[in-house]
C-alpha cells in the first residue's frame, strides 16, 4: 500500500487551515495591538486580559476549550475544522499583538510628531507613516511566528483533523512503517517551513528600508 | 496684524515647571528668532504653538484662531503651521516625492497631478529638483532638511515654525539651509526659529527673544539685543555664544 496520497492529502489540510488560521491571525494581533495602544483605557484592557490569557495558557488546553469546551454548551457547534483555526488564529494574534505593539512602540516619535505638525491625523499617521515602516522591521520576527504556528497546527490532529501529523499515523497503522513515514512527515514540515523563509528574505529584499 | 498671540502660556510636566507665564504677540511676515541656553524651554515653547505638546494653562491664538479651545480643529490648525524639525524627520520609506505630496493629498485631497507640480516647484526653489525620486537615506544632512522646508511649505503654511534646524548638520551643510530659510524670510513668511546660529538672529531676524528658566527675560530688535543686552543673564549667554 502507498502512504503518499495520504500524507498529500494531510498536507493539503494542513496548508489550509495554516494559510486561514496566519492571515486570521494577523488580523486580530493589529487590531488587539492598536487597541492596547489606544488611549481609551477600557480598551486597552480588554486587549491586555486577552493577550494574557492566550499566551499564560498551553494551546492544547486552548484547543480542548474550543472544541470540547465551547461545544458542549448548547448554543454552540463547531466543527473541528473551525475550532482547528479558531485556536490557532488566536494563538498566533496574541503574539502577533504584542510584536505589532513593540514595533510602534520602537518607532522614533518624531515621525509622528513629523506627520502630525503636518495635519495628519492620528489615524492618518499609523496608516501611512507607522505601520508601513513598523512591518518591515517586524518582517522576521513575523516569519518566525509564522513558523510556530505552523508547527501548532500538528497538535490539532489530537481532536482528529485530519492534517499532516493524523494522516501520517493513519498512514502507519496501515502499513506499519514508522519509521519511513515520520521521516517523510518531517521531510514535509521542513519543506514548507523553509518555503516560508524563503518568502520571507524575498519580501525582507522587496521592501528594503532605505 | 497679529498672526501669532500667546497669552499666558504655562506648560509644566509633572511637577517641572518648564514655561513660567510667557506672553508675546507675534505680527505677519515678522521673523522672531528664540534663544536661550540648552535646557530653557525654547523647543517647549515652539512645540506648544502647535499642540505637539499640550499646555497646562494659557492661550495660543493662530491667525485669530484659538488653537487651545476645546472645539479647535487640530489637525486642520496644523496645516496651516508648518514646523521643521532638527533631526528632519522625513519619511525614510517614501521618496522625496512622495514626502512633499503626502500631506496636501490626504488632509486636504489635493489631486496628485496638482500637488506633484507644487513639490517640484518647491524642489526647485530648495534647489533640489533632481532629488525628486531619492529616498532620503541617499541624501546629505543638508539636502534633508531642504527637502523637510519644502514638505512644510506644500501646505501652503501661514506660519513657519523652526526647531534648530541647523544643529544636526556639518558645518558645510548650514549655509544652504539658512540661504533657503532667508529667502522664505524675504518672501514674507511668518517665521518663528530657535536657533544658535547668532549670525542669522541678526541679519534675518525683526526680533529676538532671549528665553531664561521658562520666562522670556529679554526681547528686542537684534542689533540692540546683541550689541545692548540688559539683562544680566542676556549679558552672560551672549558672552558665552558670541
Ligand atoms: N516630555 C518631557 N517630559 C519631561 N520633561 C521634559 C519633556 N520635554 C522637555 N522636558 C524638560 O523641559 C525642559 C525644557 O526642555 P526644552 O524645551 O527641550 O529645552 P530647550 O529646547 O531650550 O533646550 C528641560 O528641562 C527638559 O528636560
Ligand atoms: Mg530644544
Amino acid at each position: 500500500m502507498n502512504a503518499l496520497p495520504y500524507l498529500l492529502e494531510g498536507l493539503k489540510v494542513t496548508i489550509y487551515i495554516f494559510v486561514i488560521a496566519i492571515i486570521l491571525g494577523f488580523i486580530i494581533g493589529l487590531i488587539m495591538a492598536l487597541l492596547r495602544l489606544s488611549p481609551i483605557r477600557a480598551l486597552n484592557w480588554i486587549a491586555k486580559i486577552f493577550i494574557d490569557a492566550i499566551r499564560g495558557t498551553p494551546i492544547l488546553v486552548q484547543l480542548f476549550f474550543f472544541y470540547f469546551g465551547l461545544n458542549s454548551l448548547e448554543f454552540i457547534s463547531f466543527d473541528r475544522t473551525t475550532a482547528g483555526i479558531i485556536t490557532v488564529a488566536i494563538n498566533a494574534g496574541a503574539y502577533f499583538a504584542e510584536i505589532i505593539r513593540a514595533g510602534i512602540q520602537s518607532m522614533d516619535k518624531g515621525q509622528t510628531e513629523a506627520a502630525r505638525s503636518l495635519g495628519l491625523t492620528g489615524t492618518q499617521n499609523m496608516r501611512y507613516i507607522i505601520l508601513p515602516q513598523a512591518f518591515r522591521r517586524m518582517l522576521p520576527t513575523f516569519t518566525n511566528q509564522a513558523i510556530i504556528s505552523l508547527k501548532d497546527t500538528s497538535l490539532l490532529s489530537v481532536i482528529g483533523i485530519a492534517d499532516l501529523t493524523q494522516q501520517g499515523q493513519i498512514a502507519i497503522a496501515a502499513t506499519f512503517k514508522a519509521f519511513e513515514i515520520w521521516l517523510v512527515v518531517g521531510i514535509m514540515y521542513f519543506l514548507l517551513i523553509y518555503l516560508l523563509s524563503l518568502l520571507s528574505s524575498f519580501l525582507e529584499r522587496r521592501f528594503e528600508l532605505r | 496684524m497679529t498672526m501669532i498671540d500667546v497669552r499666558n502660556l504655562k506648560k509644566s510636566y509633572g511637577k517641572l515647571e518648564v514655561l513660567k507665564d510667557i506672553s508675546v504677540e507675534i505680527k505677519e511676515k515678522e521673523v522672531v528668532c528664540v534663544i536661550g541656553a540648552s535646557g530653557s524651554g525654547k523647543s517647549t515653547f515652539l512645540r506648544c504653538l502647535n499642540r505637539l505638546e499640550e499646555i497646562t494653562d494659557g492661550q495660543v491664538i493662530i491667525d485669530g484662531q484659538d488653537i487651545t479651545a476645546k472645539e479647535a480643529n487640530i489637525n486642520k490648525i496644523r496645516q496651516e503651521v508648518g514646523m521643521v524639525f532638527q533631526q528632519f524627520n522625513l519619511f525614510p520609506h517614501k521618496t522625496v516625492l512622495e514626502n512633499i505630496i503626502l500631506a496636501p493629498m490626504k488632509t486636504r485631497g489635493t489631486p496628485k497631478t496638482e500637488a506633484t507640480n507644487k513639490a517640484m516647484e518647491l524642489l526647485d526653489k530648495v534647489g533640489l529638483k533632481e532629488k525628486a525620486g531619492s529616498y532620503p537615506g541617499e541624501l546629505s544632512g543638508g539636502q534633508k532638511q531642504r527637502v523637510a522646508i519644502a514638505r512644510a511649505l506644500a501646505m501652503n503654511p501661514k506660519v513657519m515654525l523652526f526647531d534648530e534646524p541647523t544643529s544636526a548638520l556639518d558645518p558645510e551643510m548650514v549655509g544652504d539651509v539658512l540661504e533657503v530659510m532667508k529667502q522664505l524670510a524675504q518672501e514674507g513668511m511668518t517665521m518663528v526659529v530657535v536657533t544658535h546660529e547668532m549670525g542669522f538672529a541678526r541679519e534675518v531676524s525683526d526680533r529676538v527673544l532671549f528665553i531664561d528658566e521658562g520666562v522670556i527675560a529679554e526681547q528686542n530688535v537684534p542689533s540692540e539685543l546683541f550689541t545692548n543686552p540688559r539683562n544680566k543673564r542676556t549679558q552672560a549667554f551672549l558672552s558665552k555664544v558670541l
